[in-house]
């Protein structure tokens, strides 16, 4: 076996001296316990296992397809398929990552499960759970402080410049527009953090879901937030960049209109269409930027963002100032990935022969 | 049902189930996969980031990376269970 998977026997010899029992006995049990799965599988479609999550029997449909080989249309037939859901609690566990190994080497404390009590016993589970989640609300809370803060930072200098000197800086337009959808979101966040914990600490079964979708509702928002911030980063990382240089933005013109339309909406509060409205400006720039991780290149990028990898050299050109070989990034890079017009796509032109043989002979160095 | 399959005490199969309920749990927090005989293998899978498209807006996310509690069953029972 692989030394990172418990294997059968392993797992029986661990069963068997947690429980006190043979390990014939333990064995026993789990083929038994094993079979009554499949055989209630079987059955009910669907098994619920306490403290670990469900089995379920789900039907995949019938579908068409067609033979890659002869491109004769087939049919797929439908059937079934085990689906494994983990609870709540051990999904979350299981999805902050893998390093509670302490519990390993304190077996112990679970040792003392007293049959009688079971019931008692998963409630202490539970809480224990819990109380390990309950750590959680607290980084959402300290990731919510820092993103609500940076869109309010460019936020207090523009707005009250806005109306009264429009012309003078292209500054205001590009922060303002990715600020506008997250404004709404940022007075809900503080709130519900704390609803969160107060709730965990009461650790009764029923209110588990409702405490699970909740803390969904928090991940999701936070999600949210995070990548408002991401596309207000770019922006203004991207508006540096041009200030810099001294080059006045051709969105400047536009960047009037919009910023009247979306003050506009901001009166309304109509936040979903000026989201819609403000999208494809933003994206007229920059697509998104994207860090560099292990083992990622730009030829991944390239591939991820504009469907063919032979269109990385657009990203060195991008990013020249934050790479001198291509081919040695370190790793936490932001590399900006700019939209690519459909002239720019076309490989055949001098221009990007050119420029694929610069990126090329950067690699050299 | 299981007592009376394995002439154990119905008290000691409810302990055995939540033991070895904790032991499934540790081990896959450990980040190591368990093998179940007969039946198939739970494992702890990372899901890297990847990015996503709006359908509405056209905007674009990156959907962090995460870890993920798999299943996969063993060929016999898949087989088995398809046919249902």
């Amino acid at each position: 076996m692989a030394e990172n998977k418990l294997s059968w026997t392993e797992l029986r010899r661990a069963l068997a001296n947690r429980a006190g029992v043979s390990e014939k006995e333990a064995n026993l049990f789990l083929q038994a316990f094993n079979a009554q799965l499949i055989e209630a599988l079987k059955q009910d479609k669907q098994v619920k296992i306490n403290g670990l999550g469900i089995f379920r029997l789900q039907a995949v449909a019938p579908r068409k397809s067609v033979n890659v080989s002869s491109g004769e249309e087939i049919t797929i037939e439908g059937y079934n398929k085990i689906a494994f859901m983990p609870e709540a609690g051990v999904k979350e566990l299981v999805e902050k990552g893998t390093v509670a190994k302490q519990e390993q080497t304190a077996p112990a404390v679970r040792e003392d499960i007293d049959p009688l009590k079971k019931l008692g016993a998963q409630a202490d589970e539970i809480v224990d759970i819990l109380g390990e989640l309950g750590q959680m609300p607290g980084d959402v809370q300290g990731t919510k402080d820092e993103v609500p803060e940076s869109p309010e930072n460019p936020e207090s200098p523009e707005n009250p410049e806005n109306p009264e000197s429009p012309e003078s800086p292209e500054k205001p337009e590009n922060p303002e527009e990715p600020e506008k959808p997250e404004s709404p979101e940022s007075p809900e966040n503080p709130e519900e953090p704390e609803m969160h914990t107060s709730q965990e600490s009461t650790p009764e079964k029923p209110k588990y879901h409702f405490m699970r979708d909740t803390l969904i509702c928090v991940v999701v928002l936070l999600m949210l937030l995070l990548v408002g911030y991401f596309f207000l980063r770019h922006e203004l990382s991207g508006w540096i960049n041009d200030f810099v240089n001294g080059q006045p933005k051709t969105e400047n013109v536009q960047g009037d209109n919009v910023q009247s339309t979306v003050q506009g909406d901001n009166v309304q509060g109509d936040n979903v269409q000026s989201t819609m409205y403000e999208a494809p400006s933003v994206e007229e720039e920059l697509l998104l930027t994207e860090e560099i991780t292990e083992g990622s290149r730009l030829a991944w990028i390239a591939k991820k963002h504009y469907g063919n990898k032979v269109y990385w050299p657009y990203l060195y050109e991008a990013n020249k100032d934050r790479i001198t070989n291509p081919s040695k990034i370190a790793i936490g890079t932001p590399i900006r990935v700019p939209k690519l017009t459909a002239a720019q796509r076309d490989t055949t032109r001098a221009e990007f022969q050119a420029l694929r043989e610069r990126a090329y002979a950067a690699t050299e160095e | 049902m299981i007592a009376s399959a394995t002439g154990l005490s119905k008290k000691k199969v409810e302990e055995l189930i939540s033991t070895n309920n904790a032991i499934l749990r540790e081990t896959l927090m450990s980040g190591k996969a368990v093998q179940l005989q007969g039946l198939g293998t739970l494992e702890v899978k990372a899901k890297k980031e990847r990015s996503i498209v709006h359908p509405r807006t056209g905007e674009r996310a990156v959907v962090p990376s995460k870890n993920q509690l798999v299943f996969r069953p063993v060929t016999q029972i898949k087989d088995e269970l398809k046919k249902i």
